[in-house]
């Protein structure tokens, strides 16, 4: 009785309407079996398995690509050549169980990092950029090793006995070890860098070795033998000398060249990021200039005055305070600034790229920042997974807008032509037969070849739902066409055409309810063509272009063997993707074609 | 009206269609950057004397007609195009006549070899899952045929290179001919069919995915019929009924979609070339878009043009031949 109360005063507006679509036509009689048919459609789905399956994954995805981009933000722009082509892994801070407690220096690289024990053994764990770095040359080579640092696909490593030993990446230089430390000297501190290495002798002399396409180093008068300490990044080497100055080893301007004139003299520390530098002074305060963009300047107000060694890492600092803290500051996209806290004080702090260690007084290792990729990273160093997400976005924001587009064009065309019949019918439908017949991908390409070039990226985007949009409407117009022709003949039309209702109204809001399950279904299987012409116009080049994500440019890059073979996660996860996502709405649409027509099901 | 006089209006009308086209295509061509004079006289301005240079200039601009009204440009164009004269590529540093020839070879080659490979394949599966409908056989095939039309043609393209080319190598992943190759014309022949296997494999997954499932629907529609049943009840053999009585019936609805997927097969034969860098018309297109050869751009939009509607052509033909029911009055 409450059904009937509810809707006893039945409205006659196209909320009503639209309300009456989707309850159905509600018995008016509690014991009538009558079912609405847009309920037995949705019982009849839901029994469907295959559909249903179909809708829960589309779903997932959906959501995934709406959702997940919240939490792990993007920044469309950012590539680093370091981390290219890291395979998907979490093992980045995994440090050796044979390591743990027993850590006597730690170093960090590029995807990887390694370490020596107490006892001068060598360990390394992490993604390796290439297998050469599994050549560590053996115990009995190299006797106890007391000094190793990691760089971008090699290490360098000293023993006690001062001979500096290389591994990994050979090309470029880098293991031609200077002669005089070949031999054995007394090392003060080495460096693998970005293709490069150096090594500083006690004696304040710098030796470097390997490529020098990207770095130069020079010494300006009176620095060389004369350095306490050095740290380097991709384009500078910046040293700290004996009577407190910092001196870049440059001979060009660049701003890290402009070193606050208040620290010289007295400085204690120097660390540098990818993009600034930093120095520390013998008050404990930190000093940091260059360009500080990624939140490198931002030191934590609370740490100034206790600061006793600072490290860099590619785009943050960390510092080791004099209470056996470590603070970390600037970018965090990978947790980088995210220092956990110790049980007892902190005595040496490793920071290498995206990674930190700390070694604490006894012997404990803590690890943070990049632990891994989940799906590994692109040519570029973009993470994979953070690109699939919106990739998936970008697809299926340009493949819904483009149905919205042709169902609106697809449907109003239809619906008048069916409706109206004669003259104006014969034109639509030429007119849409012409639509047909242009070579949809190739018009495509050749569009947004023509189009694409002197537009904005996004401009190019929207282009390119319109061109999607305005292709594929034909095929929905005959579907309208067809049923409204069916529809118009019945009753409930003669009715309202009697009420003098506007034609306009008898056609899309008397006809159209009942035809709407018929051009959902045709909008659900041409979301998943939208879907797929975009990523394939995407692939070849011809949509939505870098540094934008969509599933089908991210396959772009995997187009040749060399790639399908190493770096097998830079073409099967957008493939996955994409595939699950077109075959799900696939049965989706076919799912949804069987529970209307229960004809095509016995098929 | 006899079928003669419906196939010449339907003639009629998709020529009336192809000049609608071209008018748009026309516009496409107005809307390419560049002054088309300068390309056609490509270097030579750095050759010549400003003056020599300027009368060239003039005289080419007479004859290609830009000073003109636009309708009388269109008329220039549209004549040209059809009679052969599709303009000087850039690119190649020829007339486009003269370099299209090769591709369109590879391309029809490739495609019609995978039209015949889905054809043999995909008619008997489709038949023999329509006459076992609902077994294990059926579903399956129906579980294979959504995801192979599901899939986007590259990503079985990525799929097929990394298992017959990487994996195991047995396939060639680019080209046309082995490199350095010589040999017998059926050496050659040979060579080219193994070069074509892996695209050829590729496409036809995607194809037999749809044609399966149409066939086998079309074949379910018409085996209900009651002229079905009294085929049996004359005691005809059932082999006789599914492949003449049935079959011929359910050919109706699987022309149109075949037509329309062999037109389309054409379209997404441009992703298959720049995968495998097979040297045909897609892989022409996109080179000359990148090239900016627009020249040679236009022409293959023409092909494609061309083709779309010879479809429909085929189509109405093949309808009137399969169909004794055609509807003549319209």
């Amino acid at each position: 009785m409450a059904k009937k109360k509810l809707f006893a005063g039945r409205k006659s507006t196209a909320a009503a309407a639209a309300q009456r679509m989707v309850m159905g036509g509600l018995p008016q009689e509690e014991e009538e079996l009558m079912q609405s048919p847009l309920r037995m459609v949705v019982t009849s789905f839901v029994q469907d398995k295959v559909a249903m399956i179909g809708m829960i994954l589309f779903v997932a995805i959906f959501l995934c690509c709406v959702i997940l981009p919240f939490f792990f933000p993007i920044d469309l722009y950012y590539q680093d050549v370091t981390q290219s082509n890291v395979a998907p892994g979490f093992g980045m801070l995994k440090v050796p169980d044979g390591l743990q407690d027993n850590a006597a220096m730690l170093s960090a690289g590029s995807t990887f990092s390694v370490g020596i024990d107490k006892d001068g053994n060598v360990y390394e764990w992490g993604t390796f950029p290439t297998d050469k770095l599994r050549r560590i040359p053996s115990s009995s080579e190299m006797g106890k090793v007391t000094q190793i640092s990691a760089g971008l696909d090699h290490v360098v490593a000293v023993n006690e006995d001062g001979q500096v030993f290389t591994w990994g990446n050979d090309r470029m230089g880098l293991a031609s070890i200077p002669l005089e430390l070949r031999s054995g000297a007394d090392i003060k501190q080495i460096s693998a860098g970005y293709q490069f290495s150096l090594a500083l002798t006690e004696d304040g002399t710098l030796y470097n070795w390997g490529s020098d396409y990207l770095m130069n180093v020079s010494f300006p008068e009176g620095v060389q033998g004369n350095i306490a300490k050095f740290d380097d990044n991709t384009s500078v080497v910046m040293a700290l000398t004996e009577d407190g100055r910092v001196v870049p080893l440059t001979s060009k301007t660049s701003s890290f060249t402009a070193v606050p004139e208040e620290i010289q003299g007295n400085a204690i520390d120097v660390a540098l990021s990818d993009e600034s530098a930093a120095a520390l002074t013998s008050d404990g305060v930190v000093h940091v200039w260059g360009n500080t963009q990624k939140g490198t300047g931002q030191i934590p107000e609370e740490i100034q005055g206790h600061v006793t060694a600072i490290t860099g890492g590619r785009y943050h600092f960390t510092a080791i305070l004099d209470d056996g803290t470590v603070a970390s500051w600037g970018d965090d996209t990978f947790g980088q600034t995210s220092a956990p806290s110790f049980d007892s004080a902190v005595t040496n702090a490793s920071v290498g790229y995206y990674s930190s260690y700390a070694i604490t007084e006894d012997g404990h290792v803590e690890g943070w920042g990049l632990k891994g990729y989940l799906m590994g990273t692109d040519a570029f160093g973009r993470d994979l997974f953070r690109r699939l997400l919106v990739g998936g976005r970008m697809t299926m924001t340009v493949g819904a807008i483009a149905v919205i587009i042709s169902t609106i064009i697809g449907v109003t065309v239809g619906g008048i032509s069916g409706y109206k019949g004669g003259k104006i019918d014969n034109l639509l439908m030429r007119l849409t037969e012409i639509v047909a017949s242009v070579p949809f991908l190739p018009f495509c390409i050749i569009l947004s070849g023509i189009l694409g070039n002197r537009i904005t990226e996004m401009q190019r985007i929207i282009l390119i739902m319109f061109i999607l949009g305005l292709l594929s409407w034909p095929g929905i117009a005959r579907l309208v066409r067809g049923s409204v022709l069916a529809e118009r003949e019945q009753e409930f039309v003669t009715a309202a055409k009697s009420l003098g209702v506007k034609e306009f109204g008898i056609i899309f809001r008397h006809i159209l309810p009942n035809i709407i399950t018929v051009i959902i279904v045709n909008a659900t299987l041409d979301f998943a063509t939208c879907m797929l012409t975009e990523s394939s116009l995407s692939f070849i080049g011809f949509g939505v272009n870098e540094p934008n994500a969509t599933w089908g440019n991210m396959l772009n890059g995997a187009q040749n063997g060399q790639v399908i073979e190493n770096y097998w996660w830079r073409w099967v996860f957008p493939a996955i993707a994409l595939g699950a996502c077109t075959i799900s709405i696939n049965c989706v649409g076919d799912g949804l074609r069987d529970a209307i027509d229960q004809k095509s099901k016995e098929r | 009206m006899g079928k003669g006089r419906y196939l010449l209006k339907r003639l009629l009308y998709i020529i009336f269609v192809f000049f609608i086209i071209s008018i748009l295509m026309f516009f496409i061509y107005k809307l390419m950057p560049g002054d088309p004079v300068e390309i056609m006289l490509g270097d030579s301005k750095l050759n010549m004397k400003p003056d020599a240079y300027q009368a060239l200039y003039d005289r080419t601009a007479e004859m290609l007609g830009v000073n003109r009204s636009l309708v009388e440009q269109y008329f220039i164009w549209i004549g040209n195009m059809l009679t052969g004269n599709f303009g000087y590529s850039t690119q190649y540093k020829q007339q486009v006549a003269q370099v299209i020839g090769t591709p369109m070879r590879n391309t029809v080659m490739l495609n019609m070899l995978a039209m015949v490979v889905v054809f043999v394949i995909s008619i008997p599966l489709g038949i023999a899952t329509a006459v076992r409908k609902n077994t294990a056989f059926d579903k399956t095939v129906q579980v294979v045929t959504i995801i192979g039309y599901s899939l986007p043609s590259f990503i079985i393209a990525l799929l097929m290179i990394f298992v017959f080319a990487v994996k195991i190598p047995i396939f060639p992943i680019s080209g046309v001919r082995s490199p350095g190759f010589s040999g017998t014309g059926i050496e050659m022949a040979l060579d080219t069919l193994w070069h074509m296997a892996l695209p050829v494999i590729v496409m036809s997954i995607s194809g037999i995915g749809g044609i399966t499932r149409y066939v086998r629907a079309a074949m379910i529609d018409v085996l209900r019929m009651d002229y079905i049943k009294t085929a049996r009840a004359k005691g005809l053999r059932e082999k006789v009924v599914v492949y003449v009585h049935a079959f011929r019936n359910a050919l109706i609805p699987v022309v149109t979609i075949a037509t329309g997927w062999v037109v389309g097969l054409f379209g997404g034969s441009i992703v298959i070339e720049s995968v495998f860098l097979w040297p045909g018309l897609g892989k022409m297109l996109i080179d000359g878009l990148l090239q900016r050869d627009f020249a040679v751009v236009l022409t293959m939009q023409m092909f494609y043009v061309v083709l779309s509607l010879a479809g429909n052509v085929i189509m109405d033909i093949a309808y009137t031949i399969v169909d004794p029911r055609v509807r003549l009055e319209n």
